[in-house]
Protein backbone atom coordinates (compact mmCIF):
# COMPACT_ATOMS: atom_id res chain seq x y z
CA UNK A 1 0.00 0.00 0.00
CA UNK A 2 2.49 2.60 -1.17
CA UNK A 3 0.09 4.79 -3.11
CA UNK A 4 -1.22 7.95 -1.49
CA UNK A 5 -4.63 6.32 -1.17
CA UNK A 6 -3.12 3.22 0.42
CA UNK A 7 -1.10 5.28 2.89
CA UNK A 8 -4.19 7.27 3.78
CA UNK A 9 -6.28 4.15 4.40
CA UNK A 10 -3.57 2.62 6.56
CA UNK A 11 -3.18 5.81 8.61
CA UNK A 12 -6.95 6.17 9.02
CA UNK A 13 -7.30 2.57 10.20
CA UNK A 14 -4.59 3.12 12.81
CA UNK A 15 -6.23 6.31 13.97
CA UNK A 16 -9.63 4.61 14.14
CA UNK A 17 -8.48 2.14 16.77
CA UNK A 18 -6.87 4.95 18.78
CA UNK A 19 -10.09 6.96 18.89
CA UNK A 20 -12.02 6.38 22.15
CA UNK A 21 -15.35 7.53 20.68
CA UNK A 22 -15.04 4.92 17.94
CA UNK A 23 -14.02 2.16 20.29
CA UNK A 24 -16.91 2.90 22.64
CA UNK A 25 -19.72 3.43 20.15
CA UNK A 26 -18.76 0.96 17.46
CA UNK A 27 -17.10 -1.83 19.41
CA UNK A 28 -18.33 -1.61 23.02
CA UNK A 29 -21.80 -0.04 23.10
CA UNK A 30 -23.50 -2.54 20.74
CA UNK A 31 -22.02 -5.50 22.62
CA UNK A 32 -22.94 -4.25 26.09
CA UNK A 33 -26.48 -3.24 25.16
CA UNK A 34 -27.02 -6.48 23.23
CA UNK A 35 -25.93 -8.49 26.26
CA UNK A 36 -28.32 -6.55 28.49
CA UNK A 37 -31.42 -6.42 26.33
CA UNK A 38 -30.81 -9.81 24.72
CA UNK A 39 -31.05 -11.37 28.16
CA UNK A 40 -34.10 -9.38 29.25
CA UNK A 41 -36.86 -11.30 27.47
CA UNK A 42 -35.70 -14.87 27.80
CA UNK A 43 -35.31 -17.36 25.02
CA UNK A 44 -38.89 -18.55 24.59
CA UNK A 45 -40.27 -17.71 21.14
CA UNK A 46 -42.83 -14.95 21.38
CA UNK A 47 -45.37 -13.26 19.08
CA UNK A 48 -43.93 -9.89 20.05
CA UNK A 49 -40.76 -11.07 18.35
CA UNK A 50 -42.47 -12.45 15.27
CA UNK A 51 -42.35 -15.92 16.78
CA UNK A 52 -38.57 -15.86 17.22
CA UNK A 53 -36.39 -16.49 20.24
CA UNK A 54 -36.04 -12.95 21.75
CA UNK A 55 -32.33 -13.32 22.50
CA UNK A 56 -31.59 -14.42 18.96
CA UNK A 57 -33.98 -11.78 17.60
CA UNK A 58 -31.74 -9.18 19.23
CA UNK A 59 -28.54 -10.84 18.02
CA UNK A 60 -29.91 -10.57 14.48
CA UNK A 61 -30.90 -6.95 15.10
CA UNK A 62 -27.76 -5.62 16.70
CA UNK A 63 -25.47 -5.81 13.66
CA UNK A 64 -27.26 -2.72 12.45
CA UNK A 65 -26.49 -0.91 15.71
CA UNK A 66 -22.85 -1.19 14.67
CA UNK A 67 -23.78 0.23 11.26
CA UNK A 68 -25.66 3.15 12.82
CA UNK A 69 -22.90 3.95 15.32
CA UNK A 70 -20.38 4.06 12.48
CA UNK A 71 -22.50 6.13 10.12
CA UNK A 72 -24.13 8.51 12.57
CA UNK A 73 -21.36 9.06 15.11
CA UNK A 74 -17.92 7.77 14.15
CA UNK A 75 -17.59 9.10 10.59
CA UNK A 76 -19.35 12.47 11.01
CA UNK A 77 -17.39 13.37 14.14
CA UNK A 78 -14.11 12.25 12.60
CA UNK A 79 -14.66 14.07 9.33
CA UNK A 80 -16.03 17.25 10.91
CA UNK A 81 -13.07 17.39 13.29
CA UNK A 82 -10.70 17.07 10.32
CA UNK A 83 -12.44 19.95 8.57
CA UNK A 84 -12.53 22.05 11.73
CA UNK A 85 -8.83 21.55 12.44
CA UNK A 86 -7.62 22.05 8.88
CA UNK A 87 -6.53 18.44 8.38
CA UNK A 88 -8.40 18.17 5.08
CA UNK A 89 -6.77 21.39 3.99
CA UNK A 90 -3.38 19.86 4.68
CA UNK A 91 -4.29 16.67 2.82
CA UNK A 92 -5.50 18.68 -0.16
CA UNK A 93 -2.36 20.84 -0.16
CA UNK A 94 -0.17 17.73 0.00
CA UNK A 95 -1.61 16.46 -3.23
CA UNK A 96 -3.93 13.72 -2.02
CA UNK A 97 -6.50 13.24 -4.76
CA UNK A 98 -9.91 14.76 -4.29
CA UNK A 99 -11.49 11.34 -3.92
CA UNK A 100 -8.82 9.73 -1.83
CA UNK A 101 -9.93 11.03 1.53
CA UNK A 102 -13.62 10.25 0.99
CA UNK A 103 -12.69 6.77 -0.23
CA UNK A 104 -10.36 6.25 2.71
CA UNK A 105 -13.17 7.25 5.05
CA UNK A 106 -15.55 4.85 3.31
CA UNK A 107 -13.05 2.01 3.55
CA UNK A 108 -12.35 2.81 7.20
CA UNK A 109 -16.07 2.95 7.96
CA UNK A 110 -16.72 -0.39 6.26
CA UNK A 111 -13.78 -1.97 8.10
CA UNK A 112 -15.13 -0.57 11.39
CA UNK A 113 -18.54 -2.07 10.63
CA UNK A 114 -16.99 -5.41 9.75
CA UNK A 115 -14.82 -5.38 12.86
CA UNK A 116 -17.58 -4.23 15.20
CA UNK A 117 -19.95 -6.85 13.78
CA UNK A 118 -17.34 -9.59 14.18
CA UNK A 119 -16.81 -8.64 17.82
CA UNK A 120 -20.57 -8.56 18.38
CA UNK A 121 -21.09 -12.02 16.88
CA UNK A 122 -18.07 -13.41 18.73
CA UNK A 123 -19.55 -12.28 22.04
CA UNK A 124 -23.13 -13.29 21.16
CA UNK A 125 -22.24 -16.81 19.99
CA UNK A 126 -21.27 -18.29 23.36
CA UNK A 127 -23.88 -16.30 25.30
CA UNK A 128 -27.08 -16.48 23.24
CA UNK A 129 -26.03 -18.59 20.27
CA UNK A 130 -26.13 -17.39 16.67
CA UNK A 131 -29.49 -17.88 14.96
CA UNK A 132 -29.32 -19.96 11.78
CA UNK A 133 -29.23 -17.92 8.56
CA UNK A 134 -32.41 -18.72 6.64
CA UNK A 135 -31.56 -16.58 3.62
CA UNK A 136 -27.83 -15.83 3.78
CA UNK A 137 -27.63 -13.99 0.44
CA UNK A 138 -30.49 -11.68 1.36
CA UNK A 139 -28.96 -11.06 4.80
CA UNK A 140 -25.53 -10.28 3.36
CA UNK A 141 -27.08 -8.04 0.72
CA UNK A 142 -29.14 -6.13 3.27
CA UNK A 143 -26.14 -5.81 5.58
CA UNK A 144 -23.79 -4.64 2.82
CA UNK A 145 -26.25 -2.13 1.36
CA UNK A 146 -27.10 -0.85 4.84
CA UNK A 147 -23.41 -0.42 5.62
CA UNK A 148 -22.82 1.49 2.37
CA UNK A 149 -25.89 3.67 2.97
CA UNK A 150 -24.87 4.63 6.50
CA UNK A 151 -21.22 5.17 5.62
CA UNK A 152 -22.39 7.53 2.88
CA UNK A 153 -24.74 9.29 5.30
CA UNK A 154 -21.80 9.62 7.70
CA UNK A 155 -19.58 11.16 5.05
CA UNK A 156 -22.38 13.51 4.06
CA UNK A 157 -22.97 14.64 7.65
CA UNK A 158 -19.24 15.07 8.22
CA UNK A 159 -18.86 17.28 5.17
CA UNK A 160 -21.83 19.44 6.08
CA UNK A 161 -21.47 19.95 9.84
CA UNK A 162 -19.01 22.66 10.79
CA UNK A 163 -17.37 21.18 13.89
CA UNK A 164 -16.75 17.94 15.74
CA UNK A 165 -18.95 19.17 18.57
CA UNK A 166 -21.91 19.84 16.30
CA UNK A 167 -21.38 16.48 14.58
CA UNK A 168 -21.34 14.73 17.94
CA UNK A 169 -24.50 16.54 19.10
CA UNK A 170 -26.45 15.82 15.93
CA UNK A 171 -25.01 12.30 15.76
CA UNK A 172 -26.36 11.52 19.24
CA UNK A 173 -29.75 13.01 18.39
CA UNK A 174 -29.96 10.84 15.29
CA UNK A 175 -28.38 7.74 16.77
CA UNK A 176 -30.34 7.13 19.95
CA UNK A 177 -33.88 7.35 18.51
CA UNK A 178 -32.71 5.21 15.59
CA UNK A 179 -31.15 2.74 18.00
CA UNK A 180 -34.20 2.54 20.28
CA UNK A 181 -36.90 2.47 17.58
CA UNK A 182 -35.00 0.90 14.70
CA UNK A 183 -32.73 -1.80 16.06
CA UNK A 184 -31.94 -2.29 19.72
CA UNK A 185 -35.09 -1.22 21.58
CA UNK A 186 -38.48 -2.85 21.99
CA UNK A 187 -39.79 -4.93 19.07
CA UNK A 188 -42.20 -3.05 16.76
CA UNK A 189 -45.00 -5.40 17.78
CA UNK A 190 -44.66 -4.13 21.35
CA UNK A 191 -44.77 -0.47 20.34
CA UNK A 192 -47.83 1.73 20.21
CA UNK A 193 -49.12 2.63 16.79
CA UNK A 194 -47.55 6.09 16.75
CA UNK A 195 -44.10 4.85 17.68
CA UNK A 196 -44.42 1.97 15.25
CA UNK A 197 -45.28 4.40 12.46
CA UNK A 198 -42.32 6.61 13.31
CA UNK A 199 -40.04 3.59 13.49
CA UNK A 200 -41.21 2.53 10.04
CA UNK A 201 -39.85 5.74 8.53
CA UNK A 202 -36.42 5.48 10.10
CA UNK A 203 -33.69 4.37 7.68
CA UNK A 204 -32.16 2.17 10.34
CA UNK A 205 -35.47 0.30 10.81
CA UNK A 206 -35.44 -0.60 7.14
CA UNK A 207 -31.84 -1.78 7.31
CA UNK A 208 -32.65 -3.85 10.41
CA UNK A 209 -35.70 -5.37 8.70
CA UNK A 210 -33.60 -6.17 5.63
CA UNK A 211 -31.10 -8.06 7.80
CA UNK A 212 -33.19 -9.58 10.59
CA UNK A 213 -36.24 -10.83 8.73
CA UNK A 214 -34.42 -12.99 6.15
CA UNK A 215 -31.95 -14.09 8.83
CA UNK A 216 -34.66 -15.40 11.14
CA UNK A 217 -36.89 -16.56 8.30
CA UNK A 218 -39.65 -14.14 9.27
CA UNK A 219 -40.09 -12.66 5.78
CA UNK A 220 -37.97 -11.96 2.68
CA UNK A 221 -38.16 -8.19 3.44
CA UNK A 222 -37.78 -7.32 -0.23
CA UNK A 223 -39.58 -4.00 0.32
CA UNK A 224 -37.11 -2.94 2.99
CA UNK A 225 -34.22 -4.20 0.87
CA UNK A 226 -35.38 -2.04 -2.03
CA UNK A 227 -35.63 0.98 0.26
CA UNK A 228 -32.15 0.32 1.64
CA UNK A 229 -30.73 -0.12 -1.89
CA UNK A 230 -32.28 3.17 -2.96
CA UNK A 231 -30.97 4.87 0.16
CA UNK A 232 -27.48 3.48 -0.50
CA UNK A 233 -27.44 4.80 -4.06
CA UNK A 234 -28.87 8.23 -3.26
CA UNK A 235 -26.72 8.73 -0.15
CA UNK A 236 -23.59 7.65 -2.02
CA UNK A 237 -24.23 10.01 -4.94
CA UNK A 238 -24.98 12.98 -2.68
CA UNK A 239 -22.03 12.21 -0.37
CA UNK A 240 -19.69 11.84 -3.34
CA UNK A 241 -20.73 15.18 -4.78
CA UNK A 242 -20.34 16.88 -1.44
CA UNK A 243 -16.99 15.16 -0.79
CA UNK A 244 -15.63 16.28 -4.13
CA UNK A 245 -16.51 19.85 -3.29
CA UNK A 246 -15.09 19.71 0.21
CA UNK A 247 -11.95 17.66 -0.22
CA UNK A 248 -10.72 19.28 -3.42
CA UNK A 249 -10.52 22.61 -1.61
CA UNK A 250 -9.49 21.12 1.70
CA UNK A 251 -12.50 22.46 3.53
CA UNK B 1 -0.03 35.29 -23.99
CA UNK B 2 2.43 35.57 -21.13
CA UNK B 3 6.02 34.63 -21.85
CA UNK B 4 7.71 32.64 -19.11
CA UNK B 5 11.44 32.32 -18.73
CA UNK B 6 13.12 29.03 -17.93
CA UNK B 7 13.73 30.08 -14.35
CA UNK B 8 10.14 31.16 -13.67
CA UNK B 9 8.51 28.89 -11.14
CA UNK B 10 5.43 30.98 -10.45
CA UNK B 11 3.90 33.50 -12.84
CA UNK B 12 0.61 35.18 -11.98
CA UNK B 13 -1.05 37.86 -14.06
CA UNK B 14 -4.23 39.70 -13.21
CA UNK B 15 -5.36 37.31 -10.49
CA UNK B 16 -8.75 38.20 -9.05
CA UNK B 17 -10.86 36.40 -6.49
CA UNK B 18 -14.03 37.43 -4.67
CA UNK B 19 -15.97 35.88 -1.83
CA UNK B 20 -19.65 36.75 -1.67
CA UNK B 21 -19.21 39.90 -3.72
CA UNK B 22 -16.19 41.08 -1.72
CA UNK B 23 -13.07 41.19 -3.85
CA UNK B 24 -10.14 39.88 -1.82
CA UNK B 25 -7.59 39.66 -4.64
CA UNK B 26 -7.80 42.30 -7.33
CA UNK B 27 -5.69 42.08 -10.47
CA UNK B 28 -2.56 40.80 -8.76
CA UNK B 29 0.69 40.11 -10.61
CA UNK B 30 3.42 37.97 -9.08
CA UNK B 31 6.51 36.06 -10.13
CA UNK B 32 8.83 33.76 -8.26
CA UNK B 33 11.99 32.42 -9.90
CA UNK B 34 13.99 29.33 -9.04
CA UNK B 35 16.22 29.93 -6.03
CA UNK B 36 14.32 33.06 -5.10
CA UNK B 37 12.52 33.77 -1.83
CA UNK B 38 9.56 36.09 -2.34
CA UNK B 39 7.61 37.41 0.62
CA UNK B 40 3.96 38.40 0.54
CA UNK B 41 3.27 40.87 3.30
CA UNK B 42 0.31 42.93 4.34
CA UNK B 43 -2.28 43.29 7.03
CA UNK B 44 -4.94 40.66 7.75
CA UNK B 45 -7.40 40.57 4.85
CA UNK B 46 -4.85 41.82 2.33
CA UNK B 47 -5.42 38.71 0.21
CA UNK B 48 -2.09 36.99 0.84
CA UNK B 49 -3.45 33.60 1.86
CA UNK B 50 -6.05 33.57 -0.92
CA UNK B 51 -3.27 34.32 -3.39
CA UNK B 52 -1.15 31.36 -2.31
CA UNK B 53 -4.24 29.13 -2.22
CA UNK B 54 -4.91 30.04 -5.86
CA UNK B 55 -1.24 29.39 -6.68
CA UNK B 56 -1.61 25.91 -5.19
CA UNK B 57 -4.91 25.25 -6.91
CA UNK B 58 -6.82 25.07 -3.63
CA UNK B 59 -9.06 27.89 -4.82
CA UNK B 60 -10.19 28.69 -8.33
CA UNK B 61 -9.49 32.25 -9.41
CA UNK B 62 -12.35 34.31 -10.79
CA UNK B 63 -9.97 35.72 -13.37
CA UNK B 64 -6.28 35.78 -14.16
CA UNK B 65 -3.51 33.75 -15.74
CA UNK B 66 -1.45 31.46 -13.53
CA UNK B 67 1.34 29.04 -14.23
CA UNK B 68 3.16 27.19 -11.49
CA UNK B 69 5.98 24.86 -12.54
CA UNK B 70 4.46 25.08 -16.00
CA UNK B 71 1.06 23.86 -14.83
CA UNK B 72 -2.26 25.64 -14.54
CA UNK B 73 -3.29 25.36 -10.87
CA UNK B 74 -6.98 25.71 -11.74
CA UNK B 75 -7.08 22.67 -13.99
CA UNK B 76 -3.98 20.70 -12.99
CA UNK B 77 -4.11 21.33 -9.26
CA UNK B 78 -3.85 17.72 -8.13
CA UNK B 79 -0.74 17.12 -10.21
CA UNK B 80 0.75 20.41 -9.14
CA UNK B 81 0.18 19.91 -5.42
CA UNK B 82 2.30 16.78 -5.50
CA UNK B 83 5.21 18.94 -6.71
CA UNK B 84 4.83 21.75 -4.20
CA UNK B 85 5.73 21.65 -0.53
CA UNK B 86 3.48 23.75 1.63
CA UNK B 87 2.99 24.79 5.18
CA UNK B 88 -0.43 26.37 5.30
CA UNK B 89 -1.99 28.66 7.84
CA UNK B 90 -4.81 27.13 9.92
CA UNK B 91 -4.11 23.56 9.02
CA UNK B 92 -3.36 20.69 11.32
CA UNK B 93 -2.90 16.97 11.65
CA UNK B 94 -4.95 14.35 13.48
CA UNK B 95 -4.21 14.48 17.21
CA UNK B 96 -3.23 10.85 17.48
CA UNK B 97 -1.07 10.69 14.37
CA UNK B 98 2.56 10.14 15.34
CA UNK B 99 5.43 12.15 13.89
CA UNK B 100 6.91 9.16 12.05
CA UNK B 101 3.49 8.17 10.74
CA UNK B 102 2.93 11.70 9.44
CA UNK B 103 6.12 11.44 7.40
CA UNK B 104 5.10 8.01 6.17
CA UNK B 105 1.66 9.32 5.23
CA UNK B 106 2.78 12.46 3.41
CA UNK B 107 6.03 11.23 1.89
CA UNK B 108 5.73 7.47 1.85
CA UNK B 109 8.97 7.13 3.79
CA UNK B 110 10.62 8.03 7.05
CA UNK B 111 13.40 10.62 7.02
CA UNK B 112 15.21 10.55 10.33
CA UNK B 113 17.91 12.94 9.11
CA UNK B 114 15.37 15.62 8.28
CA UNK B 115 13.69 15.13 11.66
CA UNK B 116 17.06 15.49 13.35
CA UNK B 117 17.82 18.58 11.30
CA UNK B 118 14.64 20.24 12.58
CA UNK B 119 15.07 19.17 16.17
CA UNK B 120 12.50 16.40 16.06
CA UNK B 121 14.91 13.51 16.45
CA UNK B 122 13.62 11.18 19.14
CA UNK B 123 10.05 12.46 18.71
CA UNK B 124 9.17 10.00 15.97
CA UNK B 125 6.69 8.16 18.17
CA UNK B 126 5.24 11.33 19.67
CA UNK B 127 1.59 12.01 18.83
CA UNK B 128 0.81 15.31 17.13
CA UNK B 129 -1.28 16.41 20.13
CA UNK B 130 1.72 15.98 22.43
CA UNK B 131 3.96 18.32 20.41
CA UNK B 132 4.61 21.88 21.52
CA UNK B 133 3.64 24.74 19.20
CA UNK B 134 7.21 25.04 17.99
CA UNK B 135 7.53 21.31 17.37
CA UNK B 136 4.31 21.35 15.35
CA UNK B 137 5.58 24.18 13.18
CA UNK B 138 8.84 22.34 12.63
CA UNK B 139 6.98 19.16 11.74
CA UNK B 140 4.90 21.08 9.19
CA UNK B 141 8.11 22.41 7.72
CA UNK B 142 9.57 18.91 7.56
CA UNK B 143 6.43 17.72 5.77
CA UNK B 144 6.71 20.63 3.33
CA UNK B 145 10.31 19.84 2.53
CA UNK B 146 10.48 16.07 2.73
CA UNK B 147 9.84 15.47 -0.96
CA UNK B 148 12.45 18.05 -2.04
CA UNK B 149 9.91 20.20 -3.91
CA UNK B 150 10.94 22.85 -6.45
CA UNK B 151 8.48 25.29 -4.90
CA UNK B 152 7.77 25.69 -1.20
CA UNK B 153 4.85 27.79 0.05
CA UNK B 154 5.10 28.84 3.66
CA UNK B 155 2.22 30.70 5.32
CA UNK B 156 3.06 32.23 8.71
CA UNK B 157 6.20 30.16 8.87
CA UNK B 158 7.57 31.00 12.30
CA UNK B 159 4.37 31.85 14.12
CA UNK B 160 4.65 30.58 17.68
CA UNK B 161 8.34 29.74 17.50
CA UNK B 162 10.82 30.93 20.12
CA UNK B 163 13.74 33.05 18.85
CA UNK B 164 16.16 30.14 18.79
CA UNK B 165 13.80 27.88 16.84
CA UNK B 166 13.03 30.75 14.51
CA UNK B 167 16.70 31.21 13.67
CA UNK B 168 16.98 27.50 12.97
CA UNK B 169 14.05 27.65 10.57
CA UNK B 170 15.47 30.71 8.85
CA UNK B 171 18.75 28.89 8.31
CA UNK B 172 16.85 25.99 6.73
CA UNK B 173 15.05 28.38 4.37
CA UNK B 174 18.35 30.01 3.43
CA UNK B 175 19.63 26.55 2.58
CA UNK B 176 16.65 26.04 0.24
CA UNK B 177 17.67 29.11 -1.73
CA UNK B 178 21.16 27.76 -2.28
CA UNK B 179 19.65 24.50 -3.52
CA UNK B 180 17.64 26.40 -6.15
CA UNK B 181 14.23 25.93 -4.52
CA UNK B 182 11.74 28.74 -5.01
CA UNK B 183 10.04 29.89 -1.82
CA UNK B 184 6.82 31.88 -1.55
CA UNK B 185 6.58 33.16 1.99
CA UNK B 186 3.48 34.72 3.54
CA UNK B 187 4.34 36.57 6.68
CA UNK B 188 3.39 39.30 9.10
CA UNK B 189 6.93 39.28 10.47
CA UNK B 190 8.76 42.03 8.67
CA UNK B 191 12.02 41.12 10.36
CA UNK B 192 11.59 37.67 8.83
CA UNK B 193 10.90 39.16 5.41
CA UNK B 194 13.93 41.43 5.65
CA UNK B 195 16.13 38.55 6.82
CA UNK B 196 14.99 35.98 4.23
CA UNK B 197 13.42 37.53 1.17
CA UNK B 198 15.07 38.47 -2.09
CA UNK B 199 11.93 40.34 -2.99
CA UNK B 200 8.96 41.50 -0.99
CA UNK B 201 5.47 42.12 -2.34
CA UNK B 202 3.45 44.45 -0.15
CA UNK B 203 -0.30 43.91 -0.48
CA UNK B 204 -3.36 45.77 0.61
CA UNK B 205 -6.99 45.07 -0.28
CA UNK B 206 -5.94 42.38 -2.71
CA UNK B 207 -3.62 44.60 -4.71
CA UNK B 208 0.11 45.06 -4.89
CA UNK B 209 1.15 48.31 -3.27
CA UNK B 210 4.79 47.92 -4.15
CA UNK B 211 7.37 45.21 -4.76
CA UNK B 212 11.10 45.06 -4.68
CA UNK B 213 14.05 43.96 -2.61
CA UNK B 214 13.86 44.88 1.08
CA UNK B 215 16.54 47.53 0.51
CA UNK B 216 14.61 49.05 -2.39
CA UNK B 217 11.43 49.23 -0.36
CA UNK B 218 13.26 50.82 2.53
CA UNK B 219 14.74 53.37 0.16
CA UNK B 220 11.38 54.13 -1.37
CA UNK B 221 9.22 54.15 1.73
CA UNK B 222 11.47 54.21 4.79
CA UNK B 223 11.36 57.07 7.19
CA UNK B 224 14.40 59.37 7.14
CA UNK B 225 17.61 58.24 8.69
CA UNK B 226 18.38 60.19 11.85
CA UNK B 227 21.76 61.17 13.27
CA UNK B 228 21.61 62.42 16.86
CA UNK B 229 24.24 63.80 19.17
CA UNK B 230 24.55 66.08 22.17
CA UNK B 231 25.90 69.57 21.74
CA UNK B 232 27.29 70.66 25.07
CA UNK B 233 27.76 74.38 25.74
CA UNK B 234 31.02 75.60 24.22
CA UNK B 235 31.00 73.17 21.29
CA UNK B 236 32.60 74.47 18.10
CA UNK B 237 30.38 77.11 16.61
CA UNK B 238 30.53 75.46 13.23
CA UNK B 239 28.11 72.76 14.40
CA UNK B 240 25.16 74.91 13.68
CA UNK B 241 21.78 73.75 12.39
CA UNK B 242 22.25 75.97 9.40
CA UNK B 243 25.52 74.34 8.38
CA UNK B 244 24.18 70.84 8.91
CA UNK B 245 21.04 71.71 6.97
CA UNK B 246 23.16 72.52 3.91
CA UNK B 247 24.81 69.09 3.81
CA UNK B 248 23.75 66.79 0.94
CA UNK B 249 20.74 64.63 1.74
CA UNK B 250 19.83 66.45 4.95
CA UNK B 251 16.15 67.37 5.12
CA UNK B 252 15.58 68.58 8.63
CA UNK B 253 17.68 69.67 11.57
CA UNK B 254 16.24 70.21 15.01
CA UNK B 255 17.60 70.73 18.47
CA UNK B 256 15.88 69.70 21.68
CA UNK B 257 17.32 69.75 25.18
CA UNK B 258 20.87 70.18 23.99
CA UNK B 259 20.60 67.32 21.52
CA UNK B 260 20.88 67.81 17.77
CA UNK B 261 18.76 65.63 15.49
CA UNK B 262 19.63 65.56 11.80
CA UNK B 263 17.13 63.77 9.57
CA UNK B 264 17.50 62.98 5.92
CA UNK B 265 18.32 60.42 3.30
CA UNK B 266 20.71 57.63 4.20
CA UNK B 267 23.62 59.38 2.47
CA UNK B 268 23.20 62.24 4.93
CA UNK B 269 24.66 59.95 7.62
CA UNK B 270 28.03 59.93 5.88
CA UNK B 271 27.98 63.66 5.19
CA UNK B 272 27.14 64.56 8.78
CA UNK B 273 29.88 62.25 10.05
CA UNK B 274 32.36 63.70 7.58
CA UNK B 275 31.45 67.25 8.57
CA UNK B 276 31.98 66.48 12.24
CA UNK B 277 35.33 64.82 11.58
CA UNK B 278 36.36 67.73 9.38
CA UNK B 279 35.92 70.20 12.20
CA UNK B 280 37.72 67.84 14.54
CA UNK B 281 34.85 67.24 16.90
CA UNK B 282 33.33 63.77 17.27
CA UNK B 283 30.47 63.67 19.76
CA UNK B 284 30.90 60.75 22.16
CA UNK B 285 27.17 59.95 22.19
CA UNK B 286 26.50 60.08 18.45
CA UNK B 287 23.80 57.62 17.41
CA UNK B 288 22.36 56.69 14.04
CA UNK B 289 18.89 55.35 13.40
CA UNK B 290 18.42 53.73 10.01
CA UNK B 291 14.89 52.83 8.88
CA UNK B 292 14.14 49.10 8.69
CA UNK B 293 11.81 47.28 6.34
CA UNK B 294 9.40 47.26 9.23
CA UNK B 295 9.43 51.07 9.38
CA UNK B 296 9.15 51.34 5.62
CA UNK B 297 6.24 48.96 5.21
CA UNK B 298 4.26 50.05 8.21
CA UNK B 299 4.49 53.51 6.76
CA UNK B 300 3.56 52.29 3.29
CA UNK B 301 0.65 50.13 4.44
CA UNK B 302 -0.76 52.80 6.69
CA UNK B 303 -0.29 55.60 4.21
CA UNK B 304 -1.49 53.98 1.00
CA UNK B 305 -5.09 54.22 0.00
CA UNK B 306 -6.90 51.19 -1.38
CA UNK B 307 -6.47 52.35 -4.95
CA UNK B 308 -2.82 53.25 -4.65
CA UNK B 309 -0.88 50.65 -6.57
CA UNK B 310 2.76 50.96 -7.46
CA UNK B 311 3.48 51.57 -11.07
CA UNK B 312 5.98 49.41 -12.80
CA UNK B 313 5.69 46.45 -10.45
CA UNK B 314 5.04 44.09 -13.29
CA UNK B 315 7.21 45.60 -15.95
CA UNK B 316 7.81 43.79 -19.22
CA UNK B 317 4.63 41.78 -18.92
CA UNK B 318 1.94 41.27 -21.48
CA UNK B 319 -1.77 41.72 -20.93
CA UNK B 320 -3.10 38.61 -19.16
CA UNK B 321 -5.52 36.33 -20.85
CA UNK B 322 -8.37 35.41 -18.52
CA UNK B 323 -8.87 31.80 -17.51
CA UNK B 324 -12.58 32.35 -17.14
CA UNK B 325 -14.78 33.90 -14.52
CA UNK B 326 -16.54 32.20 -11.62
CA UNK B 327 -15.72 28.67 -12.58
Amino acid sequence: MSTAMGRLVRAELKLMVREPLTLIFVFVFPVVTMLIIGGSFGTKPSDAFDGANPSQWYVASYLTVVIAATGLIMIPVHLASYRERGVLRRFAAAGFGRWSFALAEAVTGLVAIAGGSAVLLAVAAPVYGLPPLHHPVAVMTGFALGAVAFVAIGVLLGTVLPSARSAQALGMVLFFPSFLLGAGGPPPNAMGSVLRSIAGYLPLSRVTDAVREPWLGIAPATGSLAVVATLAVVATVVAARRSRLVTSAGR
Amino acid sequence: MVIMSETDVVVVRGLSKSYGGRRVVDGLDLEVAAGEIVGLIGANGAGKTTTVECVQGLRRPDAGWLRVLGLDPATQGERLRGLVGSQLQSSGLPDRLRVGEALQLFAGRRDEMLLEEFGLGGRERGAFASLSGGERQRLFLVLALVNRPRLVILDELTQGLDPSARRGVWAAIDQLRTEGTAVLLVTHELEEAERLCDRVVAMRSGRVLDAGSPAELVDRHGAWATVSFSVPPGSPAVVSPERLGRLPGVREVSSHGGRMNVRGERRAIAHVGAALVEIGWVPPDLSVKVPSLDDALVDLLERAGPNEVAAGVAENTVQPEPIGANR
